[in-house]
């Protein structure tokens, strides 16, 4: 499955270089984006492999091309439950810090250019306990969380699942 | 890297491996060896390095590496006999060129040795009055040819070293040449007045190809196959070396003219050079026949004089090519080599016509036959291998892929493709295991280090030790060669200083004076399993009882049996010694050790008898191995279990299960109680489990333990895929592995597993609910 992505650029009198181009996608309602740069790839659901004994929002691991990548669900990560993933679910493959993973969402929806000034500091949310959310950017009509993607794939680690499940 | 960094990185590659035979054959000889040959490699190792070091300008090295040679060099020549040479002091002295080795690789100031330089002068002086010549102050020219050399020389940049040495040598000036012409340490017996020999005057003109080097022959090798009490001079015709910035180290410019006198007719000596040269490279002149007027080399009483006049006309004719004072000879600023011409006066009287330099040059058929003999090895990046491997782990996958989707074939094309499948998964197997043994090294290369250790050990703790090597040619992967070496060491250190008693106290206990430390390597259960034996003392356990309930990691009240005590010498901060000395004993030793090991996803236990000794077991995987795995179902999941660790398979219903008093299911098998694991619970498998049958599997230990899984799918290779690449360790599983329709399946690690299973942790599913 490939997706076209349609591009947007966000209408600013700043300058292209101080922007951020950024992909969009969805769980729910909620639009979120990450970096271009580290996206890898954008590809369909496929069935993975349940890990034992790992944190929860860790769906399990996948073969992409030879080599195994976990597959982190972003609903569960943001405390919305397991997804109930489908053909038309799409994991995003990215690269965090010095590893690849995949990360299930809903959907993809753009490609947006940002200015670095549009980018306001997440609020200091009660409930964003592992600082998942590193900014939030107000597009025409929706709100962009920004991820910061090292911290969702932090937890996917044995020491979380306590906290995790514990929080759950 | 510039290229000269490079060449120099290569040459202390080379410099470990001949260190490693240097080691290995005078330990050899020291055992009582008599084998010439030994001798023959040790010196020639001490020679290359020698050679290799003087071209890098590491004058330490080199001064030391001559005096060194110098000695083992009356060995080769008789001159102090195998038996009474001191070879426990050669030992030293090899260890100390490793040092010097490693201290010019990493650029650090090198230690002195004047003892063991004193030491190795007094070699081969007592019964004769002193025949070497002195040491003489760095840089040393390597002599360039050494007629006696074996075929077998190592060969490559050491050896070009010696040739980019020699090239200095005869650059460097005159006087030089005239006190010490590079020759005198040549360790050739001087050769028979010619007069005196029966036989008849030869003179070969020896003019290899360019390719020579790239054939992997160098000129030791040619002129080695000479009988070397036939030779009556060889002198090296340098006048087609190209100016050193353009010079290629890899092409050969040398010629050679050896004079012989020799019973050898045409066609032997043309047999000689069967191997190494193609017939247009040299040419054989009978000098009776040919040139009667040559009266220098047949009537020379001696060559040395010869030799060096040879040499110097050699040099003034490079000089004079040069046109540079010798003094600008190490940084010569030399003009483009004009065409080559026949260049010094004196050996032209003895070359054969003009034709010997053209014929080499024509673009004659290579002798490829003897030059595909002499190819042995390559070297090759482990990058490349590696690259080699993930590809054959692909096309092992994408065969299985396709041998499942032949299957849903309708009948008739299923047969036809069916003979093709097999022969393809055949070759398959066959590519991935050729590739498997290309990465593959023998322990070999690790367990040579560890006679140094205990040699030095020794002395430092006063004990007598014999180190037993065995099966160290068991084959692993070479990443994990490379994680042997830090536990290893560790173990021997503590077998050493812990387990051996001093040599007293062993004739005491009624033992042998001298203690035995036997190394095993082998292959178990799909791992390599590395054993450190001592027949010491064994684990003092009182002592270390009370000390772990002194640092309070053990209640005062616990009991622990015997082997439980045992493996707290793994815990933190725990050493028995009662001196803290410096090769251990504060306590860091073994539990850095058990967490680098865990870390590599290894296991190290320690069985003691108390006064008989202790063994210390390491259990590594074999990395990147592809391995033979029974895949297995359980619930809605599947898993690989490691053939190797599977001993029976057997249905659940026939086989009786207890239940011991704390839940412990058990199955008696064989008429042995044997604890029985259920997969699902375990692993936490998702779906509705109905496990029906058992896997009898072994452990590290070799414990059995029963596994219970649904279904058993079939057998198959599969390659194994790091889980720690891109997400971390997982409990139960040693690594993962994809099976032919592109799913990932996990394989099992029994004794992780059974970790997990003690630990009682369980289980995504129910984490999951909670969660959604």
């Amino acid at each position: 499955m490939s997706l076209q992505l349609g591009e947007k650029h966000f209408s600013s009198a700043q300058p292209e270089a101080a922007a951020r181009r950024i992909v969009t996608f969805k769980v729910g309602d909620r639009t979120f984006g990450i970096d271009v740069g580290m996206v890898r790839e954008i590809k369909g659901w496929q069935a993975t492999t349940p890990l034992p004994h790992a944190a929860p929002h860790v769906r399990g691991v996948l073969n992409l091309r030879g080599v195994i990548l976990a597959v982190y669900d972003l609903r569960t990560a943001i405390g919305l439950g397991a997804t109930d993933a489908t053909a038309t679910h799409v994991i995003v493959v990215v690269d965090v810090e010095d590893k690849t993973a995949g990360l299930l969402v809903d959907s993809v929806s753009d490609i947006v250019d940002v200015p670095v000034t549009a980018v306001r500091p997440a609020p200091d949310l009660e409930r964003d306990e592992h600082g998942l959310i590193e900014g939030l950017v107000l597009l025409d009509t929706d709100i962009v969380a920004l991820l910061d993607l090292a911290a969702v794939i932090r937890d996917g680690g044995a020491e979380a699942q306590i906290k995790t499940s514990r929080a759950a | 890297m510039d290229p000269l960094a490079e060449l120099k990185q290569t040459f202390f590659q080379e410099c470990e491996e001949l260190l490693g035979a240097l080691e290995q054959k005078l330990q050899a000889l020291d055992e009582g060896s008599t084998d010439s040959e030994d001798v023959n490699a040790a010196f020639r190792a001490i020679h290359s390095i020698k050679g290799g070091a003087g071209a890098f300008g590491c004058t330490e090295l080199v001064g030391f590496a001559h005096v060194f040679e110098a000695s083992l060099d009356h060995l080769r020549s008789g001159r102090v006999a195998v038996e009474d040479a001191p070879f426990t002091l050669f030992l030293r002295c090899a260890d100390a060129v490793a040092d010097l080795v490693s201290a010019a690789r990493n650029d650090e100031p090198a230690t002195e040795r004047p003892d063991l330089l004193a030491a190795l002068e007094q070699v081969g002086k007592e019964p004769q009055a002193p025949v070497a010549a002195p040491p003489p102050p760095a840089p040393v020219a390597p002599e360039p040819v050494a007629p006696a050399a074996n075929n077998d020389a190592p060969i490559g940049i050491a050896a070009l070293g010696n040739l980019l040495a020699m090239v200095e040598a005869k650059t460097a000036a005159p006087a030089a040449a005239a006190s010490d012409d590079g020759w005198d340490d040549e360790p050739v017996a001087a050769p028979a007045p010619a007069s005196n020999k029966p036989g008849r005057d030869v003179h070969l003109r020896i003019a290899p190809e360019q390719d020579l080097f790239r054939r992997v022959i160098e000129p030791r090798v040619v002129l080695g196959s000479l009988p070397a009490d036939d030779i009556v001079s060889i002198r090296c015709d340098l006048s087609q070396v190209p100016p050193l910035e353009s010079i290629d180290v890899s092409d050969c410019w040398m010629r050679f003219d050896v004079d012989l006198r020799t019973e050898l007719s045409v066609e032997d000596l043309h047999g000689r050079f069967d191997f190494s040269l193609a017939n247009e490279e040299f040419e054989i002149n009978f000098l009776e026949e040919a040139v009667t007027e040559a009266p220098q080399v047949a009537e020379a009483p001696a060559a040395e004089p010869e030799v060096s006049s040879a040499v110097a006309a050699d040099l003034s004719a490079i000089l004079a090519k040069l046109g540079a004072a010798p003094e600008a000879a190490n940084e010569p600023d030399i003009q483009p080599a004009p065409a080559p011409v026949a260049v010094a006066a004196p050996v032209v009287a003895v070359e054969a016509p003009a034709v010997a330099r053209a014929a080499p040059r024509a673009p004659a058929a290579p002798d490829n036959a003897a030059r595909q003999r002499q190819a042995v090895s390559v070297r090759v990046d482990l990058d490349r291998i590696d690259k080699l491997m993930n590809l054959v782990g692909e096309i092992v996958i994408t065969q299985s892929m396709l041998v499942e989707c032949v299957r849903s074939l309708p009948y008739d094309v299923h047969a036809k493709t069916a003979e093709g499948m097999l022969t393809l998964s055949r070759q398959t197997r066959e590519l991935q295991d050729h590739v498997m043994a290309v990465r593959a090294q023998p322990v070999k290369a690790v367990f040579q280090r560890m006679p140094r250790l205990v040699r030095e050990l020794a002395q430092t703790l006063g004990k007598e030790v014999r180190l037993v090597l065995e099966c160290e040619n068991t084959e692993v992967d070479k990443t994990i060669i490379e994680e042997l070496a830090d536990p290893l060491t560790h173990m021997i250190r503590n077998s050493m200083d812990h387990g051996l008693e001093t040599p007293d106290d062993r004739v005491e206990a009624g033992k042998p004076r001298e203690g035995t430390i036997k190394l095993v390597a082998e292959h178990r259960a799909g791992r390599i399993v590395i054993s450190v034996t001592d027949d010491g003392r064994g684990i003092g356990r009182d002592r270390l009882l009370a000390k772990a309930r002194s640092r309070g990691l053990v209640g005062a009240d616990e009991k622990l049996a015997p082997e439980e005590i045992d493996q707290l010498i793994f815990a933190a901060g725990l050493s028995t010694a009662e001196v803290v000395s410096d090769v251990s004993g504060r306590g860091v030793g073994m539990d850095v050790v058990r967490r680098n090991v865990e870390s590599l996803g290894g296991r190290i236990s320690v069985d003691s008898e108390p006064g008989r000794g202790c063994k210390f077991t390491l259990a590594l995987p074999l990395t990147l191995a592809v391995l033979e795995g029974m895949v297995i179902r359980c619930g809605d999941d599947r898993y690989v279990i490691p053939i190797a660790s599977v001993i029976e398979t057997q249905h659940l219903a026939s086989t009786p299960i207890e239940r011991l008093p704390f839940g412990q299911e058990v199955l008696r098998w064989r008429g042995e109680v044997t604890p029985l694991y259920r997969l699902g619970d375990v692993m936490g498998s998702m779906g509705k489990t109905n496990e029906n049958i058992v896997i009898i599997a072994e452990t590290e230990r070799g414990n059995n333990v029963g596994i219970a899984v649904d279904e058993i799918v079939g057998q198959q290779q599969v390659v194994v895929k790091s889980l720690e690449a891109n997400y971390g360790a997982v409990n139960g599983a040693s690594a993962a592995t994809i099976l032919g329709d592109g799913l990932v399946a996990l394989i099992l690690d029994i004794d992780s597993m059974l970790r997990l299973a003690a630990s009682g942790g369980r289980n995504p599913q129910s984490d999951l609910k909670m969660a959604g």
